[in-house]
């Protein structure tokens, strides 16, 4: 298996955008390429009677809510400049952004424990219980 | 709430409302409308269009006074030219003694919302659900109605007994053209289509798009001027602002062509069920096959959690 390098701080790109605002939506856009999110997303984000969030992706109804990552962790968006063509070579990512939570969306349907988010993120606790050395008391 | 009586506080009221939400406006109600049986007229204005709300309008007055409707020139709006409209409009709020008026702003977001939703909601069930909507506000306002009368353009039969159904104690007349037939729905046509065209005069794009009336036009698919507005304000990834109804197959279709494609549960086929796994118990008595190349599925937690090992970044 290739060796993956994940690079951050000086030299690489800018990372100063700490905590910056990630918007999980549940439909894969079939691009690469930045998004005018303040414009046409963020601002039109509204609180609906329960507390959850409620906005609009191309006129399709969504129900979110913000899920924070557990304590001790950190989400990192990476970037690639330049992908291998063979599987074997070395790959490099830079860290462009930070981020300790994460907006997400689901498509016409309240945001629930049953989440893949929220489901995801208990692999944590499990891989906690499961790895962390057996103290012998 | 403020008093619309003229075509500016029309706008005001239009301006103050958030356009990515419905909105309702009821007129004041006339004693005499309290006191003797009305009629009630609703029809709809912005149904065909691509973009801007949708609105539901509706007149009523006493039975015994409904000459004047005659006398307010109220006739099909869509004979009548934007600026006799308007002043029949401004007539109407004058007439504040004997008739009373009612909108029902249906906003496109609210539209592309329902018929996008999971259920798909039709848009024949948004305007059936308006017109019951304002039938109901303008009784719970207190005005005595005796008789409704609906415009449609769908088929009359199935929609009057269903308006019948639900509201037994009222003489129900669907039609189509009510508009042209009876001046009491020309009336409400006019209210409900003067709303809509000033409406998107007045419209504030929350996703701060410079661009006015002039730029996007009528919004009905033939215009010119929405459908160049529509090819020169796509966003790849968003799509249209909120002005545009992105269920009409108009926005589909540009979307298609100059938007980025997108995957999701919406777009999906229907999954099939995946074949059941059918061991028959005399295998597991077999010669156990020793070849341990086969693959290490990971554990059932990880699919369920959405979960996998991905080493292609």
């Amino acid at each position: 298996m290739a060796t993956i390098h994940i690079n951050c701080g000086k030299g690489n790109l800018n990372c100063s955008n700490k905590n910056s605002n990630v918007q999980s939506v549940p439909f894969k856009i079939l691009a690469d390429a930045s998004a005018n999110v303040d414009k046409y997303f963020n601002k039109c984000i509204k609180t609906t009677e329960n507390g959850h969030s409620k906005a609009s992706f191309r006129g399709l109804p969504l129900l979110g809510k913000n899920v924070r990552l557990p304590e001790g962790y950190l989400g990192v968006v990476l970037h690639e400049s330049l992908k291998p063509h063979d599987e074997k070579s070395e790959r490099n990512f830079y860290v462009t952004n930070e981020f300790s939570n994460i907006n997400f969306w689901n498509w016409d349907k309240d945001p629930s424990d049953n989440d893949s988010i929220t489901q995801a993120l208990q692999w944590l606790d499990v891989a906690n219980a499961l790895h962390s050395p057996i103290i012998e008391e | 709430m403020a008093v619309i009586n003229s075509l500016g506080t029309l706008e005001k009221f239009i301006s103050n409302s958030d356009n990515t939400e419905n909105a309702f406006y009821i007129s004041e109600i006339p004693d005499v409308c309290k006191e003797y049986p009305c009629i009630v007229g609703i029809d709809e204005a912005g149904r065909g269009p691509v973009l801007g709300p949708m609105v539901y309008g509706t007149s009523f007055c006493p039975i015994n006074e409904q000459m004047i409707y005659n006398k307010l020139d109220c006739a099909d709006s869509k004979e009548l030219n934007e600026e006799k409209r308007d002043l029949i409009f401004t007539n109407i709020c004058k007439q504040n003694k004997t008739v009373g008026w009612a909108v029902d702003i249906i906003s496109p977001n609210i539209i592309s919302n329902n018929m996008l939703s999971r259920k798909k909601v039709s848009l024949n069930q948004i305007s059936m659900d308006s017109a019951v909507g304002l039938i109901r506000a303008v009784e719970s306002a207190g005005v005595k109605i005796a008789h409704v009368f609906v415009d449609t353009v769908g088929p009359p039969e199935k929609y009057q007994s269903y308006l019948k159904g639900l509201f037994p104690q009222f003489e129900i007349t669907v039609s189509k053209k009510a508009d042209s037939l009876y001046p009491v729905v020309s009336a409400a046509s006019i209210c409900a289509k003067v709303t809509r065209d000033h409406a998107l005069k007045v419209w504030k794009f929350a996703e701060d798009i410079e661009a006015t009336y002039e730029n996007y036009g009528s919004g009905y698919p033939s215009d010119p001027v929405t459908k160049k507005f529509m090819e020169g304000h796509c966003d790849p990834v968003f799509g249209y602002p909120q002005l545009v109804r992105f269920s009409w197959s108009t926005a589909e279709n540009a979307l298609e062509k100059l938007a980025y494609h997108i995957d999701g549960e919406n777009k999906e086929p229907t999954k099939k069920a995946p074949p059941v796994n059918n061991t028959s118990i005399t295998s597991f008595f077999k010669l156990a096959n020793k070849d341990n190349t086969e693959k290490k599925v990971p554990h059932e937690f990880f699919a369920q959690r959405c979960l996998s090992r991905d080493v292609e970044f």
